[in-house]
């Protein structure tokens, strides 16, 4: 039996970090990064398409690496590190995705839903659960509901059998008193593990992160050089060393850890994330980094500035899916400005 | 030995020098509404084993929404002549045995998924279904007790202490939905209280507490069914948190027996706690699990243990249990840990 107090950190970057190239990781990349990680001592890595297991398509992009193969070659390359998933109920089928992919050696299952659908993963989660693997359930875009009401969303996967759940600031838009009242009011109404997952929009994803820790997170994910959507997410190396600092356990090697984060940069990344203009705005407007590219694409056609197109849609409390509305959007603010120049 | 011949022996077991406790239920008519559970099923077991081997005479009802898939899981009960399965919505209960003697309102989805997707529906259940029962009490002119089962967490969380909850605590769930279950069987128990007032139904209530053994479906998300489940799938078992909580169980053969004893013997307005005060934390239940299988299955705890641990416990008192009614745990812990990794095996053949 082992059992200790560490903070255990996951490794998003060969899943989030396939938003910032387009689903475009090879098995190369993989096998590299895996092995690497895995050297460090990195606890749980995640592979996959941005949006998870299942997610490949020609509307959210196409992954260069299917899941099989993704999962093979990590699976190959990983004998210390547990081998994790991201699951999105929808777009991943029990029989289609899941299945086969626990038949691959999967160890890690994380099982995300919009934070105000927990419900949508019951299946998913007592599926994996089930079956032996761990079970994770995540929340997105936690910052559009309040800490009530997203322990009340996090007890419903506690219900379905998740042994913690992640909350996820997709939009980077937490400052870190947000981070200290959720975690503070999940770890006093849950019975299971809290973890936390940051995106650096405002430039806080490491001081948020280590919020999180000292409200009683014990789980937090942090990519190679912040390898991840939009302005990317908590650089791993970073939170490592600032963790280390702190005096918090995390099992990683240090240097091993700075070797994986250069390879990283080297071979996947074609430029690092860092933080533009456009993802600040996103993230004081809490609004998913994924809108940027629409955004900024239709904002052009209808000669409106895109910041304001952001601040409305986080009016509007747009969430993935719903990218229509950056089109009527963008119409109204054109038609707003013809108006006031009349 | 198969199943059945296993739950016998459960039975007989539990009932060898006791039965006499049980005499009034002689030649009597029993209902169990929400009698297909895990509760309903043991009912039938012990009542099965005392007209077969005590010649009681007891002709007993289920009555539940699952009489389909009693029927066919457990054929050796549903095709005996001295079991009727109704079907029926607690909610509805039109074709309820006029001349029944005793009740038994069990019927709640226990399933805490369902607590948690759910809440309404959940509530609907117990609240509409307890005012249902109440109701169709009032029409039974031979009634002589009807049992109500609540649950031990009507009285909210249980502070850390070496006492168990007593059947007069103070507290009460928060009020939210995700204590829509422990909430809507408080309010069950204040229906009792108000039939047993408005229409002199002779009422009392048994609050049950972790049970264990045979029938317990084991896809259910409770520890003692997940740990189960893993070790009869070859799976490492795994311990969510630090395996600290405390939890107690009182094996089904016991269980059945303790409610037929209280519904038999009690008083009307009487509250009864019905489980074990004996508290085994999560770790060494899933401990004398594996003790049970060879290979003996690994044991895991959560990836992230939390490290300020809880020592959330949930034991009942069962001072008044065993002072009043006589009631003690007869299958000790890890005999009831046995005998379910038995049963089990038997089942998986």
């Amino acid at each position: 039996m082992e059992y200790n107090h560490k903070i255990v950190i996951s490794d998003p970057t060969l899943r989030d970090g396939n938003h910032a190239v387009g689903h475009q990781l090879s098995a190369e990349h993989i096998a590299a990064y895996c092995k690497a990680a895995d050297a460090a001592g990195v606890e749980i890595v995640e592979v996959g398409h941005g949006n998870g297991l299942g997610a490949s398509s020609l509307q959210l992009g196409e992954s260069k690496t299917p899941d099989r193969v993704a999962l093979e070659v990590a699976r190959e390359n990983l004998s210390k590190s547990k081998l994790g998933i991201h699951v999105i109920p929808g777009f991943a089928t029990i029989e289609r995705d899941l299945k086969p992919a626990l038949a691959l050696g999967v160890d890690v299952v994380r099982v995300a839903a919009h934070c105000s659908e927990a419900d949508i993963c019951e299946r998913h989660i007592s599926f994996s659960r089930s079956q032996g693997v761990e079970v994770w359930g995540c929340l997105m875009m936690s910052h559009m509901i309040s800490p009530t009401l997203l322990l009340e969303q996090a007890r419903k996967m506690e219900s379905y059998g998740a042994e913690g759940v992640v909350f996820m600031d997709s939009a980077g838009h937490y400052l870190p008193e947000n981070v200290r009242r959720r975690v503070e009011t999940l770890v006093n109404g849950l019975s299971i593990e809290v973890g936390f997952h940051a995106h650096n929009n405002l430039g806080l994803a490491i001081a948020n992160s280590i919020a999180a820790v000292e409200s009683g997170a014990t789980l937090l994910d942090g990519c190679a050089r912040g390898f991840g959507a939009g302005a990317g997410n908590a650089q791993l190396e970073v939170l490592v060393a600032v963790l280390e600092r702190l005096g918090y356990s995390t099992g990683i090697d240090l240097y091993k850890i700075l070797d994986a984060a250069d390879l990283a940069e080297q071979i996947l990344m074609k430029e690092i994330p860092s933080i533009r203009s456009i993802s600040v705005v996103s993230g004081m407007a809490g609004v998913f980094s994924g809108f940027i590219k629409p955004v900024t694409r239709i904002a052009k056609e209808f000669d409106v500035d895109p910041r304001d197109v952001f601040f409305e849609l986080g009016r509007r409390k747009i969430v993935a899916g719903q990218e229509d509305i950056i089109l009527e959007v963008a119409k109204e603010l054109a038609l707003r400005a013809t108006k006031e120049g009349q | 030995m198969n199943c059945q011949e296993r739950t016998r022996l459960d039975c007989l077991r539990i009932l060898n020098g006791r039965e006499e406790a049980l005499e009034q239920l002689r030649q009597s008519e029993l209902v169990v509404v929400g009698g297909t559970g895990f509760v309903g099923t043991w009912i039938a077991e012990i009542a099965a084993a005392l007209n077969d081997e005590y010649k009681f005479g007891i002709k007993l009802f289920l009555m539940s929404r699952s009489t389909d898939q009693f029927a066919n899981r457990l054929p050796h009960l549903a095709n005996r002549a001295d079991i009727h399965l109704i079907k029926s919505d607690v909610r509805q209960l039109g074709l309820f045995p006029m001349d029944a003697d005793w009740v038994i309102h069990a019927a709640a989805n226990p399933d805490i998924r369902t607590h948690a997707s759910n809440p309404l529906d959940t509530a609907s259940v117990i609240v509409e279904g307890t005012m249902s029962v109440m109701r169709t009490a009032e029409r039974l002119s031979r009634l002589r007790k009807l049992l109500y089962l609540s649950s031990g967490l009507v009285c909210g969380a249980q502070t850390a202490s070496t006492n168990g909850m007593t059947e007069n605590a103070q507290g009460a769930p928060a009020p939210e939905a995700s204590f829509i279950y422990p909430n809507a069987k408080r309010f069950a128990e204040v229906l009792c209280a108000a039939a047993r007032a408005q229409s002199r139904i002779p009422v009392l209530v048994a609050r049950p507490f972790s049970f264990i053994g045979p029938y317990q479906p084991l896809d259910t998300p409770w520890a003692q069914t997940t740990f189960l489940s893993d070790a009869l799938r070859g799976y490492p078992i795994r311990v969510l948190g630090d395996g600290q909580v405390v939890r107690s169980y009182l094996y089904g053969s016991d269980a059945a027996y303790w409610l037929l004893r209280i519904l038999t013997a009690g008083e009307s307005g009487d509250v009864v706690n019905v489980g074990s005060p004996a508290g085994v934390t999560l770790q060494n239940l899933a401990k004398e699990i594996a003790k049970n299988f060879n290979p003996s299955p690994n044991i895991m705890f959560n990836t992230a243990p939390r490290s300020n641990g809880r020592s959330a416990q949930l034991l009942p008192d069962t001072t008044h249990a065993q002072n009043e009614y006589g009631l003690s745990v007869y299958t000790p812990f890890d005999e009831a840990i046995k005998l379910t990794v038995q049963w089990h095996l038997m089942q998986a053949g």
